[in-house]
Formats: C-alpha cells, structure tokens, sequence
C-alpha cells in the first residue's frame, strides 16, 4: 500500500507544479514594460516564412512605437486551427491556407470586420496545384491527361481531411470542364468527373495532409503527387530530387490571413494586430514568401520573381465553381462530384 | 489484497462505502458520461439520420473494414499470444528476462510512430516490401494487410499479459501427473494447459479486439485510406470532424462502441456460463 501512497503523492506534486506553470504563463496582450504580446494562429507550410518575417515586424514595430511585440506562434492544419479559434483558442491573427477557414471564424461571430478589404482581398500568398515527378520525369508527365493513364501510381491527400486535397481535385476538374485536358471536351461535366474518376483509379495513398503526402512521396513511394507549388520548391530546397510539372490549366490557391477582432479586443492589441496584418502585405515581406516558395500578391514582386513562377496558361479560381461554400456542397457533399467518383473508381 | 480487504470489513463498513462510492463516481466521471454524450450526439436527430450516416456506403465500407481486419488480427494474436506466453513461462533460455521486457514495448510507443516503422520495413520502396510486392505480388503497406500488422504490433502485449499469471500459477505437478501416466506433448496441452488457458486467451483476445477497433495513430499511416479500399472507421471519423460533419463521426463511433460492448457481453456470458457448468 506504502507504495502507492508514494505514487499518489508525486502525482499529486506534479499536478501543483503543472498548476503552478499554467497559472506563471504570463498573459496575452499589453505588458507592463512597453511589452506587447500577439497571438499568431497558422497553418503549417508558411512557417519558414514566419520565422523570418516575425523579426522584421518587431523590428518595424519597436522602431515605430517603443513597444517589444512578444510573438506565441501557434502551427496547425488549416482546418484543425480554424476549428481550434472557434472553439477558444484566442489567436490575435490567423493566417490559413483557404478562405473557407476564415470565413469559419468570421461565421462563429470572431470577426466582425471586412477581412477582404484588407490588403490584396485579404489575402497574403497565392500558390497553384503542380505535380511532383521524380528525377528526369521517367514517365513523361505532363499534364493532367497523363495522369490518367493506366498504372501511374499517384498520391493526393483525402479531400476529407485536407484542404489541400480540396484545391486538387478542384483543379483537376476545372482544367477538364475548361477543356485544357488533351482527350475531355470542355464545358461537359460528365467527361470531366469520368476523368477525374481515372485519376483517382491510379491513386495509391490517400494521406491525411498535404505534408504527409508529400514527406511519403520523399520516402519514395509513387511515381508522382499532386501538391501545391510551394511545398515542392521548400522540398528541393530542401535537398529532395524530385522536379516540378506545371499543367497548361491550374487553379489558383489563395492563402488569407486576418485579425479576429473578439480576441484582440479582449487583449488589447487591435493596433499591433493590425499592423501585422498589413505589414504582410509589404513588399519586404511579400519578398519573404516569395523565397519560401509562395507567389506574391504584390504585382511588382510577383513580375520580380516570374521566373521562378512563371505564369500558366490558363488559371482559375475557386469562382469558377461559384466560391468555396457552393464548390464544398457540389464536390464533397455526401453525393458531390468527388465522392462519386472515388465509388466508381473503387468499382463499388 | 484479500487480507486488507476482510480486515477492513471487520473494522466496520465506512471504508468499504468510501472506496465503492469514489470508484462508482471514478467511473462515471470517466467513462460513463462520456459515453453517453457521444451516444446522446449520434441520436441527436433521430434513428433515421443516424442509421443514414451509418449505412452510407463509404461508412458502412469503413466499418466492416475495420471489423474484419481486427477480427483477423484477433484470430492471429491469440494464437501467438498463447505460444509465446507458454514458451515465455514453461522454457528456460539466453535473453528470456530481455525478452519478456520487449513484449510489453509495443505500448510504450506512439502508435504513430509503430505505423511509421511499418513503412520503413515493409514499404514499398524497401527490400523487404518491394521483395514482397514484385516476388510474390503481395502488397502489405497501403492495403489492408498493412492495417492487420500494425494492430498485431499495438496489440501483442494484451493476450500474452493476460495468460501468462494463470499459466504461471497452474500447478505443473498436473502435467507431471500426466506425462507419468504416459501422455505426451499434445494430449497434455488439450486435456490439462489448454482447459485452463481457454478463458485468459478469450478476455486478452478480446481486449486486443476491443483497442484494436478504435486505433487510429498507426492505421492512418499505414493503410493508404482510400476510401473503399483501404479507409478504416477511425480514420472515416477524423475526415467526418474535419469536415464539420459531426453527426456521421458520432454515429459511427456508436457503432464502435456498441459492437465492442456486444463482445465483451457474449464473451462474459461465455465466461459465466463455463463456471457453473
């Protein structure tokens, strides 16, 4: 019994001391010293981007007003950190990978201002869905056509667990109905779910992230994912082999960020929160993102930087689906585009 | 325990009552309400919504995906798991107390990380997995036979914990009996082992089951989640909350839970049943 007895003291100290932590964190929003803390809430892929643009800011900020901004940076999908704002995590700003995750918080009453009016339509960074293939493009990839072909072993995250998946198979579909898929008609719907149907056919993994189809696609597996842009450019950087494929017609990934106004009126740092946002905009840290493999949403630094980005043929929005809460509704409802395919595909 | 248990009722009942009370509330705080909040979501717009969610194709894949490979699993770890806790008990050898520690390992660490082994070894790009894939035309990662292996590994310590304290306290003098009677081998582990054994192997079995039905850490890495293919109901609810369709991850944890539950009553049933006779 004695040692029980023991077990159960040392629990009990260790709950204090954890007690103890939580109630030393210091609190969020103005200092006493000229100190300022903000609360960042983002998705993962920008985080490299952050790390440098974070420093600037305090700079530019301590410069301009006195005040050291204590940044508590907080990295999560898209999704999982939208829905963790909602429920109370108490992020200053949000930078995420869709509008629908925004728009989630603006829903739940968080935001009450125009987020879109901000910056460029409120967003920061804009990317598009490419291919990854692997070294010399054995296969020949070249565009959406060839993903169809028979026994290509392809990787896409689940649409149901990754925004990223959404914007793929969006912009699988799109290029088909906008009739720049070599063998699909355009403006024919049917055509275009059957392709989409084929390619899914030659899905091998389906994981739950666009991370983690990627980082599976690094340990070898596959002859070729379909990601964002940037997380190929940040992979070569990286060291990874792979090489990238543009198809002719992509859609065009828009990454938001905004201020949540019922947290940063609770804290008390409307200002600096502001500040941030629009200091994303600035060329410095358009700049930024531009060498962590994100496109520019500035003009000039979005001409400066074309020739790592170089502008595809045709590109296209989610607008071209009617925005996000009709596409969401068409495609990955219970009987959406995507989810009859993937039926039809696995010959259910 | 006993000892301290029957002194304690002599002393009188107000201890006995403490400790039944803090235990009934331990569970109910714990496990009960929990659940009952769960079962209270899935329901929350009636039986014909709730079997819609559930017998949606996609759902209903998940589900008996997930169910015949946990069953499989089952089948093979309690097989295994009585070997090993009788080699592990009757034999003497090298390593014996290194490899007893191993078994309970698997515990220890995150299921994420047991699937991102799994890959490592068997993965298609690796020798032992492309030997297998290109060989012998057997795909194990990203395909059910990977999800099988990943709740063996999670799982193993269950059925090989729960045997071998009843496998250590039989009497071997029994088996000594019998072999002096000139029974060998086989007919001692049927007649005499395996009586005794049959109800630690089912309720570990069982436990095994039970973990193995709701793992999601490994799975998700493992199997490939293709929907229709290779997409468990665990990882099925994860896509359900992600995409803010709380009713159909509700609603199939249900099903979890009340299928597990089915098991252990038939298996306590069975276990009752087998004492009175």
């Amino acid at each position: 019994m004695a040692k029980y007895q023991g077990t159960l003291l040392f629990a009990l100290v260790l709950s204090f001391i954890l007690a103890g932590c939580g109630a030393s964190q210091p609190a969020a929003g103005e200092g006493s010293q000229g100190e300022v803390h903000l609360i960042l809430g983002a998705y993962t892929t920008p985080r490299e981007a952050y790390a440098e643009i974070v420093p600037l800011f305090q700079a530019h900020w301590l410069e301009e007003t006195g005040q050291t901004v204590i940044f508590e940076e907080s990295y999560l999908g898209s999704g999982a950190q939208s829905r963790a704002v909602v429920e109370g995590f108490e992020a200053d700003v949000v930078a995420l990978s869709l509008e629908a995750d925004v728009t989630r918080i603006a829903d739940a009453g968080l935001i009450t201002h125009d987020w879109k009016a901000v910056g460029y339509n409120g967003m920061v960074s804009t990317s598009v869905v490419v291919f990854a293939v692997r070294p010399g493009n054995p296969l020949g990839i070249a565009d959406w056509a060839d993903l169809a072909e028979p026994g290509v072993e392809i990787l896409t995250p689940n649409p149901a667990t990754s925004g990223g998946a959404m914007w793929n198979v969006l912009s699988l579909y799109g290029a088909a109905l906008r009739g720049h898929v070599a063998g699909v008609p355009a403006e024919d719907p049917e055509a275009a779910r059957e392709f989409l149907t084929a390619v899914l056919r030659n899905v091998i993994v389906m994981d739950k992230g666009a991370r983690e189809s990627i980082t599976n696609y690094e340990q070898g597996v596959g002859d070729l994912a379909i990601t964002y842009e940037n997380e190929i450019l940040v992979g070569q950087q990286a060291g990874n082999d792979y090489e990238i494929v543009f198809p002719a017609s992509s859609i065009l990934i828009e990454n938001p960020a905004a201020v949540i106004d019922a947290y940063v009126d609770k804290h008390g740092t409307r200002e600096v929160a502001e500040a941030f946002v629009d200091f994303l905009s600035t060329k410095e840290a358009q700049e930024i993102f531009a060498q962590h493999g994100l496109r520019s949403v500035d003009p000039d630094v979005a001409a400066a930087t074309a020739d790592q980005y170089p502008p595809l043929e045709d590109i296209f929005t989610v607008e071209f689906f009617g925005g996000w809460p009709q596409a969401t509704e068409d495609f990955f409802s219970e009987n959406g585009i995507f989810n009859q395919a993937i039926q039809q595909a696995q010959g259910q | 325990m006993k000892a301290i248990l029957s002194r304690r009722k002599q002393n009188g009942r107000s201890p006995e009552l403490g400790l039944r009370a803090a235990s009934f509330i331990f569970i109910l705080l714990m496990v009960v309400i929990p659940m009952i909040v769960i079962i209270q979501d899935a329901f929350r717009e009636g039986f014909d919504e709730f079997w819609h969610q559930v017998s949606q194709p996609v759902a209903a894949h998940a589900i008996l995906l997930t169910l015949w490979t946990s069953a499989l699993m089952t089948l093979i770890n309690a097989i295994m798991g009585l070997a090993t806790a009788f080699v592990l008990v009757r034999y003497d050898f090298p390593g014996k107390g290194i490899l007893n520690a191993i078994i309970d390992l698997p515990l220890a660490i995150p299921t994420l990380v047991t699937g991102v082994m799994l890959v490592i070894l068997y993965g298609p790009q690796q020798t032992l997995g492309a030997f297998l894939d290109q060989q012998l035309g057997f795909q194990v990662i990203f395909a059910p036979p990977g999800i099988v292996l990943a709740l063996l590994f999670i799982t193993f310590p269950f059925v090989v914990r729960t045997i071998q304290p009843v496998l250590l306290e039989l009497d071997i003098q029994q088996e000594r009996a019998a072999a002096t009677l000139g029974a060998r081998g086989w007919p001692i582990f049927r007649r005499i082992i395996f009586p005794a054994l049959a109800l630690p192997t089912l309720s570990g079995s069982l436990l095994s089951f039970a973990r193995a039905v709701g793992e999601f850490g490994a799975v998700v890495i493992v199997a490939g989640n293709i929907p229709f293919r290779s997409q468990t109901a665990a990882v099925y609810v994860l896509g359900a909350v992600e995409s803010e369709n709380r009713l159909a991850a509700s609603a199939v944890s249900v099903v979890l839970i009340a299928i597990s539950l089915l098991v252990i009553l038939i298996t306590n049933y069975l276990i009752k049943r087998r004492q009175i006779s």
